[in-house]
């Protein structure tokens, strides 16, 4: 599974600790979805994709 | 434990044992000779790592950062299940070879530190080879 993070991250100029504080995990959490080494559960998913208002699977890649 | 506690803590185990170390020096024994001077070192080393994490812990708190997350508590089953298997199998060997070690003493110190050291490196494997 790939993902959008990254790219949407610097669109919306959203740094990995403001992303990693607004969906309540850990920097290191967002720096291991973006090298794609770490699979969300469902719920860390949606919540990430809230903040960019996109629905999951634009966000996440199947 | 509250997390602004442990620095405390720790900070207070170093200090009684640099004290306790001074003494040793100070008398004259032969306590901070042989395989005692590297458990003290160890000691020392994991008591400093320990300092270190509790502080960044306590700065990450402030900055209203999460502690624990999906994550983190992924790596920690993960790697203490693993772990708990190497280490029975290890305990297993150390009961094998028991005739080995000079005396109990050792056996069940070299026991605890090698479980201590394969939870360690076990956690380290896990958390970089997360979706193998």
């Amino acid at each position: 599974m790939t993902n959008r993070i990254k790219e949407l991250r610097a669109k919306y100029n959203i740094t990995q600790l403001d992303l990693a504080k607004k969906v309540d995990v850990r920097r290191e959490t967002i720096v291991f979805l973006e090298k794609g080494k770490y699979n969300p559960s469902l719920k860390l998913a949606h919540d990430i994709s809230k903040i960019f208002n996109l629905p999951i699977e634009d966000v996440f890649i199947f | 434990m509250k997390t602004e506690k442990k620095p405390i803590l720790i900070a207070s185990i170093l200090f009684m044992t640099a004290i306790w170390t001074f003494a040793a020096v100070v008398k004259g024994t032969d306590l901070l000779k042989g395989i005692d001077l590297y458990v003290f070192i160890l000691i020392i080393i994991i008591g400093i790592i320990a300092l270190y994490k509790a502080n960044k812990k306590e700065k990450e708190l402030k900055e209203g950062v999460a502690l624990e997350d999906e994550l983190t508590l992924f790596i920690k089953y993960k790697s203490g299940y693993i772990s708990y298997m190497i280490t029975m199998y290890l305990w297993l060997f150390i009961f094998l070879f028991k005739d080995k070690f000079n005396d109990t003493e050792t056996m069940l110190g070299s026991g605890i530190l090698l479980s201590a050291l394969i939870s360690l490196i076990v956690k380290f494997a896990v958390k970089h080879k997360l979706n193998d």
